[in-house]
Order: C-alpha cells, then structure tokens, then sequence
C-alpha cells in the first residue's frame, strides 16, 4: 500500500509517545491536552508533517483521555470535557469500583475515538458544509439545550436552577473582549481587581478548584479515621472489570460519540458542552435516571465517549474548512502552518497522502491509548491505596502547579484556585450545587456571545424561532428536555412523599 | 559501601550544578539562561507564532540558547513584559496592533513607545484581504465605496481594535473623501475570530470580510455556486510589498494576480493626494529596564543572521516578507508608522 511506504519508524513510534505524554498531561490536574500540544508543538519543526502530526494526534487523543482518571479516582477533572466523567465516576470509586469505572471509561474512549475518526474519514467535507449552516442562533441554541441539564442534574430544582445562573454570572466577570465581538468594557470587576481579572477566572483553576480542593477540605473536615476509602487499602477489595458492563449500553455508546462528534465539528461549541450534552441525554433516555449521578455506569460512559468523539469531530472543520474546532485542534492548526501548508476547504483532496496519515495516526491513537491505558490502569489505580495524608498534600501540589502552568506562570491563577476550593467547600454548606454552577460557569460565556451577536445581527428575538428548521428542530430538543426534567422532579417528590 | 555510594553521588552533584551555574554565570553572551518569547496573540496557527517561531529557531541557534515561544495573547503578553527586569529573559514579539490597540483605546493598550523599548522588525506579513462572496455584485474595493456613495448599507466583518479594524477606517476615511457623509452607509460588524468572520459572510450577514492571503485562499478557488466560495477585492499591502513575494504567490493565487488586489489597481484614497496602504509588520518589543547589552546582542545576532540568507527563505517560503531592521532604526519608522495612521483613525473615530 502506497499509503505505508511514505511512512517512517518514527512515525510509527510517535503515535504511542504521543499518547503516552499526553495521558499524564492529561491525568495531572490543571494540565489539558491543549497544553500538551502547545508545549510540544515546537518539536514538530525538526520532523516532516506526518511525523509532526502523528506525535500531535497521539498528544491530543492521550491528553483527552487522560482526565478521566483523575476524574474517576480522585473526583477531580483532570480536563474540562471530563467534568461530567465525575457526577458517575467518583461515586463508583467510592463504591469500590475504581477499576471498573477507569476500565469502561477507556473502553468507552476507544469507542467514541473509532466512531468519530470513522465519521471524519467519510464524511468530513458534507458534515462541513452542514456545520456552517449553524450561525450564532443555532450554536446558541445548542448552548441552551445544554444548559437544561442544571435542572436534570439538580438536587433540588431551585437551589439547582440558583448554582447555575450564578455559574453563569460568575463567567461574565472580566472584559467583554473586543477579540470576542465585546465592547471591550469590564463587567462585575471592582477597579483594584481589574489587573487580575482582566480575562475573568481561568476555567481550569476553577474547576480543580471547586472539585479538587474543594472535596479535600471536605475530607479534611470529616477528618482522616473516617475516610470512606479507608476501606480500600487493598486492591484485592476492588470489584473486577468485565466487558459484560457494557450490556445493553450500545445505544448510549452510538448516541454519545454522535453526540461528541456533532458538538466538536461545530467551532467554538468546546469539549465541556460535548460530554454535558451527552451526559443530558442518556439521563433523558435512561430507564433510570435518578441513578445517574450516584455512580451509575452509564454516565461514565457517556460522557468518556462523548469526549473522544470530539476528537475527531473537531478535526472536521480544522481539515475541511481550515477553522479549528476547539482549543486543541486551534494549536494543531499550529503544525500545518509551521510546514508551509494551509488548511482549508481544498486541503483533503489537494493533500490526499496528509490526509490519510492524519486518519491513520488516529485511528492509531486511539488504540495505543486503549492499550496503555487499559493495560496500566491497574497500576495508576493504586493511587487510592496511598494514605491520604500523603495523597492530598501531593493533589494540591499538583492543583497548584497546574494552576499556575495554564496561562504560562500567571500567580493569580493559584489564588482562584484556592477562592474556588473554599467557595466549593463552603458553598455546599448553603446548598450550592457544584454541578450545575460548573456546567453555568463552563457555557456561560460562549452562551452570551452567541445571544448577544444573533441580536445584532437580526435585531429581533423571534428569529431565534425562526431562522431555520434547524433551529426550531433544536426547540422541540430544548422543550422536550425541559418538560422532563420538570415531570423526572415531580415523579421524585412524589417518591419521596410516599417514602 | 553505601556511604561511599552517598558521597560519590553527592560530589558528583555538587560538580554538575557548579557547572550549570558557572556556565550561566560566565557565559559570553549578555542573555543568561533560557529566553522566553511572549507573543500578542493567543493562536498557534496565526502568522505571529509562525514569525517568531522562526525567528525564535534562529535566535536559539545563534546564541546557543533555549527559546521558547509562548503564545498568551496580548494582555498576557504585555503583563508578562511588565514583570520582566532588565535581566531579559522575557520578551516580546508582536505586531502593528501592538500600537493601534492604543490608537482604538482598546483595553489593556498603552502607549509602546512611552512605556516600551521597541526592538527590531522581523518581517512583514503581506496577506491582509478584504473579501466578498463570490457571487457579490462587488467586484472591485472601488465597487464597495461606490455603493456606500449611492446610499447602500456595506456591512464589513472585522475583529476591532488593530489591523483588522485599520482596513475598516481607512475604507471609511476613503469614502468621506469621495462623498463626504455617506461613510456613515459602512457599518462594522464587530466579530473575533477568522472562522467567526467567515461565518458572518456565509450566512450573509456580513457583505465585507476581513481576511488574509494565507487564510481565504482556497476558498476563492471553490466554485460560485458554493456557498464557502469568496473573493478578495482588496489587500492592504504597498504594491513594492507584494512585488518581493514569491512568483508563485500562496496556493494557486499567483503574485500578478495578487497585485491586482493592491494599490494603485485597487485604489483606496487616503487623502487628496495619496491612496492608503498598511503592511503588517512584526516586531520585538521590550522591558523599559532591559539591559543594553541584551538589546545589543539581540540586534547583532539578527543582523548576523539575516546577513546570511537563510533565514529570507523560511520566511518566504511561509509567505512572509523578510524585513529586518534594528533597533533604533524600527523604533523611529515605527513611531512614524502610528503618527501617519493616528490621523484617520481620531478623524473616522
């Protein structure tokens, strides 16, 4: 095959050295696949494209898929699109099935990663020409459908409803950026913070924030004899995986690495919203939907598929149009333009050989991640056998060297780390709901965004309604999204009542 | 046995980092250590992490350091120029925007030349477009003008706030010249992103976009009945500009069919007498308190490696312009640079 011949060792040996790095990139809290790929883009000067590329995909799909172990063993996650890796994960930990959960999220990976790069093989030029039908309206659209889940995701629908709007409010804070289509103006900033503040909280010290810090303060209070973990000194005591979990989950797995491939083919949507739609929808679709959230299995595997299918998703309009669909295939894009070779409508059927190594090294990735991943887990999860006086000062050690990694050494970054652990700790006392103020800080922005420019353009709210059968496809999603979460809170009240 | 281990080890430590040290310490250049680029724009896959990745790749070669390039973005950028001292390890590399951002009151600008040293220029990027979809019933930038003097409402998609924006006024300053008060009819679409920009003009909401070479061009080999399919009607670069570019442009756009989208073909009046042009153009810029000596050794180490050669071809190869100047030299035609677009800019504000 003609493809094979163009390939060198390298290429071959930098796909799992990719993956490799970027699963503990993505594994240590505060540090993401983005970050991965920017640190190492560099090193692709001295290699020819593929071999650039390949070490990038690796670094991508390994960074990717490396949040969901400290999201399932430590409740903290280690990207923002494995937020919703926690609500299901952590709690199975904390029932003794770590290395189920870790298992069933990589095989889970493996699925939404294969999926979506077979979507991108044979569909990335029409899925592109369908994702630019979706102007400011439509993406916003989907920005709200994803923001129903706060009330499907609530404890108590009010509080629930109060975490995410204040979630919401708390994004806005910074500069409307002019970089953004903003004015330009700070909002919600007192003037002595405006230096900080100038680009609001950082995402990432916000979110090990809330759940990193803030379940070790937790801990710390309950103090370390009653740790529930304690039991768990010893693997032996861990319940073993079987592919026999995934029983009656191929729905789930189709629909959320569709999900995740969808919502990462659409530019600027992000990661986060992927696995929080799909996360949304398999509660929507669930038999049971009141055990998503207390360790149900089935969440694990939506949101971990979800997150992969991004992966390929995203390289959609990167490879067809040119347009990265989030921040990682924003620093790839990084590669191509440091060999001279642009990007763009043209660039599949003018770069045929690029192309299908790109689908190659993939493909590769995805499997190499599984491998290392599937058949190391039960090393890496011998982390929660580690005493928790050593483990927590370690995680905030590495919570806040993360923290001040993101944005290249910005000190600011630590203290929002630390104001959003002890927000996390306290805020629970008065019945703020983690959950949905992250899911309200994590949407908020690209949600004002979207609303404010579909006003400036049309000038009228009805063509929210009105713009395209798209759109109003996206209502009937939203309302029937709605409607349940509203009949899911009465059939629970009216369960506990009779309780 | 062990103790020896222990000793051996520790000596063998305590010799190593006196080493690492002494090297630091004694080597012959005025830049210690490893240098840290900060770039004004957030992107990897721009032109500005391109440029100064390449001229990051010289510099490490030439001065036998580490050079790394960090894209924060402007704000960042500058906070982080804030906190360097005169030891020099961070600096910065940025664009025209670096002082336009000042001129448009943008947040988080001040005024370079005050509070900044400028260092040398490294190239210019030659592809800033202006274009329209392909089926538009404007075929020429004189087309668009025209149409705003008959009284039609030209809605333009540009990020504001720099060079962007710059090809937005002087449009405007062009039509108040060739009828005064119909600039009024060229409205700002104030947007960020490119693939936002290219959004606004797929689904008609935009009639203008800016653009660039590098970025569009593929999209104006698709055909007309596509609806990604674009046009350039304008490049804001001087023509002397264009005419170094390669002969066989950027992908299938050729150099003689670029320059038909730049002045004096493409005639954009910037007063009375003159048109407008912009070049876009990159350069360092540092600490207020850096060492003379690393703003020497920087210049020198350029001029070295631009008297070579090679690095004109990596540059051209990615399209860009090469356009070395040192310091003192820049920081005069810079300053220059702003004053000339200063007036527009407070006229068209």
């Amino acid at each position: 095959m003609e493809l094979f011949t163009n390939l060198t060792y390298t290429y071959f040996l930098l796909i799992p050295l990719g993956v490799f790095i970027g699963i503990f990139f993505g594994a240590i809290p505060g540090m993401t696949a983005t970050m991965a790929v920017a640190v190492c883009l560099p090193l692709t000067y001295s290699l020819n494209l593929q071999e650039g590329l390949a070490l990038l995909l690796g670094l991508y799909v390994g960074g990717i898929s490396g949040g969901l172990v400290p999201a399932i063993l430590l409740n903290i996650p280690g990207t923002p699109s494995s937020i919703t890796t926690t609500f299901d994960g952590y709690p199975m930990t904390l029932k003794n099935q770590g290395e189920v959960a870790l298992k069933m999220a990589i095989t889970a990976s493996l699925f939404g990663g294969l999926v979506s790069a077979i979507i991108l093989f044979l569909f990335a030029p029409l899925l592109a020409n369908f994702a630019i039908k979706f102007s400011y309206i439509e993406k916003f659209l989907i920005i709200f459908l994803a923001l129903t889940v706060i009330a499907s995701l609530s404890k108590n629908l009010l509080f629930g409803i109060f975490s995410g709007v204040l979630g919401i409010l708390i994004s806005l804070i910074g500069v409307y950026s002019i970089d953004l289509g903003g004015n330009g103006e700070f909002r919600l900033v007192p003037d002595f913070l405006q230096t900080y503040l100038h680009d609001g909280f950082s995402l990432l010290p916000v979110l090990i924030g809330l759940f990193g810090l803030g379940t070790i303060l937790e801990e710390a209070e309950k103090g370390v004899k009653e740790e529930p973990m304690s039991k768990m000194d010893k693997l032996d005591n861990q319940e073993r995986f079987s592919f026999k979990i995934f029983k009656g989950q191929f729905t789930n797995l189709i629909r959320s690495s569709f999900i995740g491939t969808f919502v990462g083919m659409l530019p600027g949507v992000g990661g986060s919203a992927a696995s929080v739609l799909a996360y949304t929808q398999t509660k929507n679709f669930s038999k049971n939907p009141e055990k998503l959230g207390t360790g149900a299995p089935e969440g694990v595997i939506a949101s971990e598929s979800a997150n992969n299918g991004l992966t390929g998703g995203a390289l959609i309009p990167l490879l067809s149009l040119g347009i990265p669909g989030d921040s990682t295939t924003a620093v790839l894009i990084g590669a191509f333009t440091l060999q001279g070779i642009q990007v763009g409508p043209l660039f599949i059927n003018e770069h045929l050989s690029d192309w299908n190594t790109i689908m190659l090294a993939l493909v590769l990735a995805n499997i190499a991640m599984f491998i290392i991943m599937f058949y190391a887990i039960k090393y890496i999860a011998k982390v929660i056998t580690v005493p928790k006086y050593i483990l927590y000062p370690l995680i905030i050690m590495m919570c806040v060297v993360g923290s001040y990694a993101i944005n290249y050494g910005v000190m600011f970054d630590v203290w929002t780390l630390l104001i959003f652990g002890l927000f996390g700790y306290l805020g629970q006392k008065v019945g703020i709901e983690l959950a949905p103020f992250i899911i309200g800080f994590i949407l908020g922005k690209s949600a004002e965004i979207y609303f404010v420019k579909s006003l400036e353009s049309f000038g009228t709210y009805t063509i929210f309604f009105t713009k395209s059968p798209i759109a109003m496809f996206l209502w009937v999603l939203i309302f029937l999204s709605i409607a349940y979460s509203i009949f899911s809170a009465i059939k629970n009240s009216r369960n506990q009542k009779l309780q | 046995m062990f103790k020896s281990i222990l000793k051996k080890g520790a000596l063998l430590t305590a010799g190593v980092m006196l080493l690492a040290i002494s090297s630091e310490l004694f080597a012959d250049g005025a830049i210690k250590g490893n240098l840290r680029i900060v770039i004004g724009s957030k992107s990897t896959g721009g032109d500005t992490y391109q440029n100064s990745s390449i001229v990051a790749e010289a510099l490490a070669k030439k001065l036998d350091i580490n050079v790394k390039v960090d894209a924060t973005g402007a704000s960042s950028a500058f906070q982080a120029l804030d906190r360097a001292g005169a030891r020099g390890n961070t600096i910065m590399i940025f664009h025209d925007q670096a002082y336009l951002g000042y001129l448009y009151g943008k947040k988080g600008y001040f005024d370079i030349f005050s509070k900044y040293i400028i260092g040398p220029s490294i190239a210019i990027n030659p592809g800033n477009a202006y274009l329209v979809p392909k089926n538009s019933p404007y075929k020429t930038i004189e087309d668009v003008m025209d149409a705003c003097g008959k009284g039609k409402r030209v809605r333009v998609a540009i990020q504001p706030g720099g060079v962007s924006e710059i090809g937005y006024t002087a449009l405007k300053n062009a039509i108040s010249i060739k009828y005064p008060g119909k600039e009024v009819n060229l409205v700002a679409v104030n947007t960020g992103s490119q693939s936002a920009k290219n959004q606004l003009l797929f689904d008609g909401q935009a009639d203008l976009i800016n653009g660039s070479v590098q970025g569009n061009e593929q999209y104006t080999r698709l055909p007309a009945d596509d609806q990604k399919a674009m046009r350039f009607v304008w490049l804001t670069a001087r023509e002397s500009t264009i005419k170094q570019a390669p002969a066989a442009g950027m992908g299938e756009t050729t150099r003689s069919q670029l320059l038909k989208f730049v002045n004096p073909i493409a005639k954009v009046p910037f007063d009375s007498k003159t048109d407008f042009t912009f070049d876009k153009e990159f350069f360092f810029i540092y600490n207020k308190k850096l060492d003379p000596k690393i703003i020497a050794e920087i210049d020198n180490a350029l001029s070295e490696i631009y008297a070579s050669g090679e690095i004109q071809k990596v540059q051209k190869k990615s399209f860009f312009i090469p356009d070395f100047m040192p310091s003192k030299e820049s920081e005069k035609y810079f300053k220059e640079k702003m004053e000339r677009y200063k007036k527009i800019i407070n006229t068209m504000r």
